[in-house]
Order: C-alpha cells, then sequence, then structure tokens
C-alpha cells in the first residue's frame, strides 16, 4: 500500500473510532443531559417531548429557572446541601486524619501485635457494608446520637482503605528523612506533621476525596440513623431527595432540579481533580 | 530497667497514641458490632423504646430459613450478579479496547465514561425512574418502535430488574475500563510483534494473548460485583416502591426488584432488629463462603 494510501486508512479507522466513542459518551452522558434538561422545563411538562421547538411558546415551556428558585429556597435543599456539606466535610477531614495517623503507625512502627491488628483490619474489609446496618444501628442509638450529626458522621471514621493507602505510601519514605528530623530534636507529632504529611499529600488529598464523596452519597445510613419525622434540620442531599420522592413524586421538574445539586458539584470536582479520583478509587484493585 | 525494654516501651507508647483515634472508632464500629450483631441475631424488639430488646434464642434463624421471601431475596440477588456482571465485564473491556491506542482526545473520553461512577447513586436512580417510567422517554421510544410497555419499564416484573442493571452497567463500567486500560498497556508491544510474524491476525492475538492476561482482572471484577450485589440497596429503593412489582409464586407475594439488601432494609423499617440481624449473619457466611470459593479458584488457576 502506497503511504497515502495507509494514511487514508488511519483517517477512516480514526473516524470509525471517534464515532463508537461518541455514541457510546452520549449513550453513558444521557441521563445526566435528560436530567438537566428536564430541570429547566415547564411544571408539567417533564414527559412531553418535543425535540425542536415549533414557536416561541414552545421555546418558554422549555426553559425556566423557575424549578431550581422553587427547590433551593421553597423546599430547603439550601439547607440539606449544607447539611451534606458539613457531613461529608467533616467525616472526611477526620477519616483522613485518623487514616494518616494509624498509617504512619504501621508504615514506620513497631509494636505489640501490630501483624494480627493489621490482619483484623484487612479482615473487615470482606465484609460487605449492609452487614453492619443492624448492629450500628442499634449501638449508635443506645448511645443517645439518634437524629445527630454524630451519628452520620462518627461510625464511619475508620477508613480500612485509608490506612492501607497511607501505609503503603509513607513505607517509601526514606528512614534516614524522619532520622534527620529527630536529630535536629523533633518530636514524634513535628515529624509527622512537617516531614510525612507534606511528602503524603498527594495520597491525603486523594483520600479525603474519596472520603468525601462516599459520605456524599453515603444515602443508606443517612436515611436510617434519622428520623424522617423529627430531623428536618439536620437533614442531607440524599434523604432530603428521597422523602420530597413522597408528596412529589410526579413533580420531575421539581426533582430534577434538586438533583443538580447534588450532580453538578461533584461533577465540575471531578473535572478538575480527576486524576485523584481515578488513582484512588482505583488503587485498591489495581494492586490485587 | 534494661535501656532496650525502655525504647521498646516507648515505641509502643508512640505507636499507640498514633493509632488510638483510629483504632478506637475501628473497635467500636466495625469489631464489636460483628460480635454484638451475633446477640442482636438471638433477640427481638421488646416495649417501646427503639432499641428495647428480649433474648429469644435460636427463634430469627429458625424462622429465616422458612421464610420464602428471604430465598427469593437470595436468588433474586444472585439473578442481578449475573445480569450485571457479565454485561458490565463487556461493557468495560469494549471501552478499554477502544481506548487502547494513541488516538487524541483519549483522554477525554476517558473521563466522560468515568464520570458516573462519582455521582450519587440515588440521584442517578431516579433520573432513570424518569426514564423508564411510563410516559417516560425510553417507554416512548419503545412504544414507537412497538413495544407496548403498560406500566413502564419498572412496572413489570419481567422488565424490572433487568432495567435497573442495565442502568447501572452504564454507570459503572468505565470502572472497569481503567482496570482493563490498565492491564492492557503493561502487555508489551513485542509480544504482539513475534505473534505477527508468525502470522497470526489480529483476532488470534486478542484470543490468545491479550484475554489470558486480562483474566486476573475479570475474576477481580467478578468478586466485587458478587459482593456489590449483596450490598445492592439504594438503586432498588431510587427506581421501585416497596420491592417491585409484585411476583406470585405459589401462595407467597413475592417482589420483582427485592434484593436482600432492601429486604433486610424492609425488615430494619418494621423494627425487626432481631430477624434483621439473623439475616446479616446469614449473609456474611454466605458472603465468606463466596470469597473462600473465588480464592481457590484464583489459586487453582495460577
Amino acid at each position: 500500500m502506497s503511504v497515502k494510501g495507509k494514511s487514508k486508512a488511519i483517517w477512516i479507522q480514526r473516524i470509525l473510532l471517534y464515532a463508537a466513542l461518541s455514541i457510546i459518551g452520549l449513550l453513558v452522558m444521557f441521563p445526566f443531559i435528560w436530567m438537566i434538561s428536564t430541570a429547566f422545563k415547564v411544571k408539567g411538562y417533564a414527559l412531553k417531548f418535543q425535540l425542536f421547538p415549533h414557536n416561541l411558546n414552545d421555546l418558554q415551556t422549555m426553559f425556566t429557572i423557575r424549578n431550581f428558585i422553587d427547590v433551593w429556597q421553597g423546599m430547603e435543599f439550601s439547607m440539606y446541601f449544607l447539611n451534606s456539606m458539613f457531613v461529608a466535610g467533616m467525616a472526611a477531614f477526620f477519616a483522613t486524619f485518623f487514616a494518616s495517623l494509624a498509617g504512619y503507625a504501621f508504615a514506620k512502627k513497631d509494636f505489640w501485635a501490630k501483624e494480627k491488628i493489621y490482619y483484623l483490619l484487612l479482615s473487615t474489609m470482606m465484609i460487605p457494608g449492609m452487614m453492619y446496618m443492624i448492629p450500628q444501628f442499634v449501638i449508635v442509638v443506645k448511645l443517645g446520637w439518634y437524629n445527630t450529626y454524630k451519628a452520620m458522621i462518627i461510625p464511619h471514621l475508620a477508613s480500612v482503605f485509608g490506612v492501607l493507602l497511607l501505609r503503603q505510601f509513607i513505607e517509601t519514605i526514606p528512614e534516614s528523612l524522619l532520622e534527620a528530623a529527630r536529630i535536629d530534636g523533633a518530636s514524634e507529632w513535628q515529624i509527622f506533621r512537617k516531614v510525612i504529611v507534606p511528602l503524603a499529600f498527594p495520597v491525603i488529598a486523594t483520600l479525603f476525596l474519596m472520603t468525601f464523596l462516599f459520605h456524599w452519597s453515603n444515602f443508606l445510613w443517612q436515611l436510617v440513623v434519622s428520623d424522617p419525622g423529627l430531623t428536618r434540620n439536620i437533614r442531607t442531599l440524599p434523604v432530603g431527595l428521597a422523602l420530597f420522592r413522597g408528596p412529589h413524586g410526579n413533580e420531575w421538574e421539581l426533582m430534577m432540579a434538586a438533583s443538580c445539586f447534588s450532580i453538578l458539584p461533584i461533577a465540575v470536582l471531578f473535572w478538575f481533580a480527576q486524576r485523584f479520583f481515578i488513582e484512588g478509587m482505583t488503587q485498591g484493585a489495581v494492586k490485587e | 530497667m534494661n535501656t532496650a525494654f525502655a525504647r521498646k516501651l516507648k515505641e509502643n507508647s508512640t505507636a499507640f497514641s498514633f493509632l488510638f483515634p483510629f483504632l478506637a472508632v475501628f473497635s467500636l464500629f466495625l469489631i464489636f458490632p460483628i460480635v454484638y450483631s451475633l446477640y442482636l441475631s438471638l433477640c427481638e424488639k421488646s416495649g417501646y423504646s427503639i432499641a428495647g430488646l428480649k433474648f429469644v434464642g435460636l427463634k430469627n434463624y429458625q424462622a429465616l430459613f422458612k421464610d420464602a421471601e428471604f430465598w427469593w431475596s437470595l436468588l433474586m440477588t444472585f439473578y442481578y450478579a449475573l445480569l450485571t456482571i457479565p454485561a458490565g465485564i463487556f461493557l468495560s473491556l469494549m471501552l478499554a479496547l477502544l481506548l487502547n491506542n494513541r488516538l487524541p482526545g483519549k483522554l477525554f473520553f476517558r473521563s466522560v465514561f468515568f464520570l458516573p461512577n462519582v455521582l450519587d447513586l440515588l440521584v442517578v436512580g431516579i433520573i432513570w425512574k424518569l426514564l423508564y417510567t411510563s410516559g417516560g422517554l425510553v417507554v416512548t421510544a419503545m412504544q414507537y418502535l412497538g413495544f407496548g410497555m403498560e406500566g413502564g419499564i419498572l412496572g413489570n416484573p419481567w422488565t424490572a430488574l433487568p432495567g435497573i442493571a442495565l442502568a447501572m452497567v452504564l454507570k459503572g463500567s468505565g470502572f472497569g475500563m481503567i482496570l482493563f486500560l490498565a492491564a492492557l498497556q503493561n502487555i508489551p508491544e513485542s509480544v504482539f510483534e513475534a505473534a505477527e510474524i508468525d502470522g497470526a491476525t489480529g483476532f488470534e492475538c486478542f484470543r490468545h494473548i491479550t484475554l489470558p492476561l486480562l483474566r486476573p482482572i475479570m475474576l477481580f471484577m467478578i468478586i466485587t460485583g458478587t459482593m456489590a450485589a449483596l450490598n445492592t440497596f439504594t438503586e432498588i429503593y431510587a427506581m421501585t416502591d416497596n420491592g417491585g412489582p409484585v411476583v406470585l409464586f405459589g401462595k407467597h407475594t413475592l417482589g420483582a426488584t427485592k434484593l436482600t439488601g432492601y429486604y433486610l432494609f424492609s425488615k430494619w423499617e418494621n423494627h425487626q432488629y432481631g430477624y434483621a440481624a439473623a439475616m446479616s449473619y446469614v449473609l456474611l457466611v454466605v458472603t465468606v463462603a463466596i470469597s473462600l470459593f473465588n480464592s481457590w479458584l484464583l489459586r487453582r488457576k495460577d
């Protein structure tokens, strides 16, 4: 084949590849496109399809920002949004902090029953989360934490995955660096703050994003520990949306507008920090 | 006191002070519940307080083994695993193969396919419910093509669970794609060049070189997929009410989308904490059995 013919074949191959990728990409993204377009429709128009507006009147039924205003102000989704931010932010901060401390101890310290404790950690990873729901719920109720932020946050502050991740990274930090700091008179805490944390920062950031994401979507647990009748003021976004569905199940335009408040911030965050997300989420798997 | 012992003591005390916050939460909320759950499974709720309990022995387990709804939910869970895992592996592998090249804009597509993985499961479920509802886009399109769908995709016992599975496969396939891509990029070019010199066709290369090397990832996806099926709750809760369209089986009224996770939740909702704890324990045994079987499989293959 001539050089020209070959480059032409490559171009055809590329165009086919782009076509296939675009079709699958559209299919994967379609629900979210549909969510946004429905959120902009006038009430009662969610199930009326029209690809192109025929006249000005049609256009007006396809574009309004009324739903966003209603949901954000009238239906307290602003409060749910802030609650979700608070719960996910606090949980992510403390879970990451605790995991970093423990990861440092596992990586650089020698202590009693170290291997046994480590195996205990590993074995809890095999237990599906659903199995923890009942005992954790009863414990939370007995502690008097039912219907509080504490109940949503504290039971999930021990991130075993985080400890494994941090241990693995901190082990690669040379001992000589810590020894040098020790000779300079640094305390253990200072070594952790001034040496370990800055060096492990990318891993810590990854873990923070992972745990934030987990708590942003930790619907079942947040539903279980809050009484629907009592806890409007600590309700999180997914729980708010689920309970909103009851009385407003057919008002799809409002539900989609509310959904945007959960989806769009995470999508934007993902787009700017995707390296951390993808690495963090697939880390455990690739190591198998 | 000798100095070696003193040093050891000091090392231990610093180590445990770093470990303390993690271990405190870990023991109270991840270790203690395993034991506590066993105790709960031998109790039932009594009185008006949320967590008032009374010891009843093995009653919950006896009832559970006779509970047709429980066995049904286990069956549906494996059906769901069967619907999601092969389709998930197929789509992820296809995406990875499409992106295993030096195409400009490759990273953009990779991000697009991965993005749905990070989005809230409940919300994604609700969006799909809108698409699947009668009068919704998918149902309207199917009617247009001549497939009538009374009550929407989620209102029909035959299509409800496959419909949910399709939504979840589309949401999750970007994850497997990343795993496959990493593995594909680890295969040295020289292997393919050698095969080509020996006259192997593209398909033969794929069949005899690529596929065997991807096997560990497929196995990993089967294991995590099974675990995920046993954990499935949110998408079911988002898309169907009370465990989905009714299925009549003998004298039993069953739900077409009532997987174990949802059934467990419904028991919690009825304040049957002891019963739900017994169910958790049986499911735990099932999970451990599956994990052991899988690791045996993995070792045999090596």
